[in-house]
């Protein structure tokens, strides 16, 4: 019953989300790349100013599998890095947590793009 | 003969001789399907890139109605061509296959009627006795330049327009055709189109495993159905005039909204032939303009209605009308192969077949690429118009 | 003819508009179903391996996430979910991977250097140096907390 729960509520967050993204998409013509952009600058916000946390504790994937969860990884890890080592640590933490996701798209994206070609479409 | 500001009106008539097109699969099963020459069934067309099957639609149109015409490359004195790609390169790489002198055109997607009126310009001036006028257009080629990677999974907008791919070619001559002549062409397409065939099932035997996308699926329906007599032609279609538009733009910056931006200059075009030449619109069976799209279409009928000009029944969309609503376009088609396949495929063979007798075809262009919405420009538009007339041809020619 | 802004105004009232209820349902389920299937590759992640530390869980369920959206990317489906979803599909880490993916197999053709290469990041191009340097910045804030 338990994990239901948890599962509804990733769903509810996330699907929130994802709709606010489309009512921006709706009322401002933005194209995709912003949409990212600003949900991703929304979770550096959510970071630093400590919200994400409970956010992630009540929601779990539901903001860290959305664009959010990228900013705040990248937050998270500057921060952690200032503190441990100073400087050096400010410059490259962000970047050292998020490297999982950023090396793993563009490796997947090199060898997809090897295999596969685009498609036409007819909707 | 110079008349009015912008308008002319040809002293001696240029005569359209033949056409062919090609489309895609979509466009096969849109509002005009069953009307095209050439139907691809795969709109890569056996190619490597949609730029180069573009390119090849493009030959393979010219070629048609090369053949169609009856005439060889020799008797041809310019082909007049243009596409939406940078620095119009499909029809560039098209035109290495023909010796024959090449003037590449640009006016977005009103480069049809733009080499229409060059076109006929040029026979009227004694220049050329023969020309070719063709443009094309491919939605995936188009989609990259202009729009997102086909695969990115984003919404178009509501207002936005789907590019016919499509290719299509006139040849226009000094001298009207005769019916023995027309004949001789429908014969000679024929063959055409078997020679072609030919060639694509040996393509495709050196690649095997692009036999299933390779075989383009050819139509010629027409003149098959033409040779049985069935609502045979009796009509000789020719060019009597044109007006040259200007670039007008209104401020629209959407480059999702190109009917509102290319309304306008279609608006300024249009009135500036009815005041050069003094003609109404009831004097027009039909007046079409080329990709307005449906909203398009209503802003364009919105700012007439300013000017007090309503053009009625008479007034359709290329583009609007194109796509069946089930397809899922928005707005409907666009593209410089839009207007072009239309007028080939439906409108000319309507005229050759005396159900409309003088029609105003106006093609409107948008005038960005993908640079100029980023450096905060609005969107220009231009619409070039010809008038087209149909002339029974007696029994006996 | 008419005055510019006069168009523009009609324009603006008269453009067809978004079906706006019909997309947010639909971007909310399908973002809350990526959501889900998320917190799903987490937990089997956390199942399987019971000692790794939860950050290395939330990257590696990071990992897997944007294979899936680069897979479907690749054979042709994350187009059509897209179409249906917009925001749904955008927001959540596959819709970054499909912001990588498409470019670099649209301009495959161009080869591997000044196609796949060099192209990969004309759509997330943004979000990877606005991320980074919002990264540095909050680091330096970082410094004086």
């Amino acid at each position: 019953m338990e994990i239901f729960l948890v599962y509804l509520k990733v769903f509810a967050v996330g699907g929130a989300l994802c709709a606010l993204g489309q009512l921006l998409i709706n009322k401002t013509k933005m194209s995709s790349a912003r949409i990212l952009v600003s949900f991703m600058l929304l979770g550096v916000l959510l970071e630093i100013t400590g919200a994400f946390d409970y956010i992630r504790e009540f929601a779990n994937a539901g903001v860290t599998v959305p664009i959010t969860g990228f900013g705040s990884t990248l937050a998270k890890g500057a921060l952690e890095g200032a503190k441990e080592d100073g400087l050096f640590g400010a410059v490259t933490g962000g970047l050292k947590a998020a490297s999982a996701g950023l090396a793993s798209v563009i490796f997947f994206g090199f060898v997809f793009a090897l295999i596969f070609r685009s498609r036409s479409k007819k909707i | 003969m110079k008349k009015g500001r912008q308008s002319f009106i040809l002293d001696r008539p240029v005569y359209f001789r033949s056409s062919c097109t090609i489309v895609g699969p979509k466009e096969s099963e849109g509002n005009y399907g069953g009307l095209f020459d050439m139907v691809l069934r795969d709109d890569r067309w056996g190619e490597k890139s949609y730029e180069k099957a573009e390119s090849k639609m493009h030959r393979k149109a010219v070629e048609g109605a090369l053949a169609k015409s009856g005439l060889s490359a020799e008797d041809i004195d310019f082909i007049l061509a243009g596409d939406l790609l940078n620095e119009i390169s499909a029809s560039n790489l098209a035109m290495r296959h023909f010796k024959v002198p090449f003037l590449g055109l640009y006016n977005a997607c009103s480069t049809f009627t733009e080499a229409v009126l060059l076109g006929s310009l040029l026979i009227e001036a004694g220049a050329a006795g023969a020309v070719c006028c063709s443009t094309s257009s491919h939605f995936a080629s188009a989609e990259r330049q202009y729009r997102y990677p086909l695969e990115l999974g984003n919404q178009r907008t509501p207002t936005s327009q789907w590019t016919v791919t499509g290719a299509g070619a006139s040849v226009l001559t000094a001298t009207r055709p005769t019916m023995a002549e027309r004949e001789a062409g429908e014969e000679k397409f024929a063959e055409y189109l078997g020679e072609t065939a030919a060639e694509e099932r040996e393509n495709c035997g050196k690649l095997k495993k692009l036999a299933k996308n390779c075989a383009g699926k050819y139509r010629p329906d027409y003149a098959v159905s033409w040779r049985r007599g069935e609502g045979g032609r009796k009509c000789a279609v020719r060019v009597v005039g044109g007006t040259f538009g200007r670039v007008v733009d209104l401020g629209i910056d959407d480059e999702s909204n190109m009917g509102g931006a290319m309304a306008p200059a279609a608006a300024d075009t249009l009135l500036a032939h009815f005041e050069d030449t003094g003609a109404t619109a009831s004097d027009y069976d039909a007046i079409y303009t080329g990709d307005l799209g449906r909203f398009g279409k209503q802003a364009l009928e919105y700012l007439l209605s300013t000017q007090d000009v309503d053009l009625g029944d008479r007034y359709h969309d290329c583009g609007a009308g194109f796509y069946t609503p089930e397809q899922q376009t928005f707005q409907g088609g666009s593209g410089a192969g839009c207007v072009n396949v239309t007028f080939n495929a439906d409108i000319l063979r309507r005229m050759e077949r005396g159900e409309l007798k003088r029609v105003l075809v106006l093609a409107t262009g948008a005038l960005l690429n993908k640079d100029t919405p980023l450096q905060k420009e609005t969107i220009p538009g231009i619409s070039h118009a010809f008038v087209v007339e149909a002339e029974e041809i007696a029994e006996e020619e | 003819m008419i005055a510019k802004d006069a168009y523009k105004r009609y324009v603006e009232e008269n453009s067809p508009k978004s079906p706006m209820w019909r997309s947010m349902i639909a971007a909310f389920v399908v973002g809350g179903l990526i959501c889900m299937a998320g917190q799903g590759v987490h937990d089997g992640i956390a199942a399987i391996f019971p000692q790794m530390a939860e950050e290395e869980v939330g990257a590696w369920t990071t990992v897997v996430m944007i294979l899936f959206g680069a897979f479907f990317t690749a054979v042709g489906v994350y187009d059509k979910l897209g179409h249906f979803a917009g925001g749904g599909s955008i927001i959540p880490i596959t819709g970054f991977a499909n912001s990588v993916v498409s470019p670099a197999m649209e301009y495959n053709r161009e080869g591997i250097f000044f196609g796949i290469c060099a192209k990969m990041f004309v759509i997330a191009g943004p979000i990877i140096v606005l991320g980074i340097v919002a990264s540095v910045l909050v680091g330096i804030i970082g410094l004086f907390l």
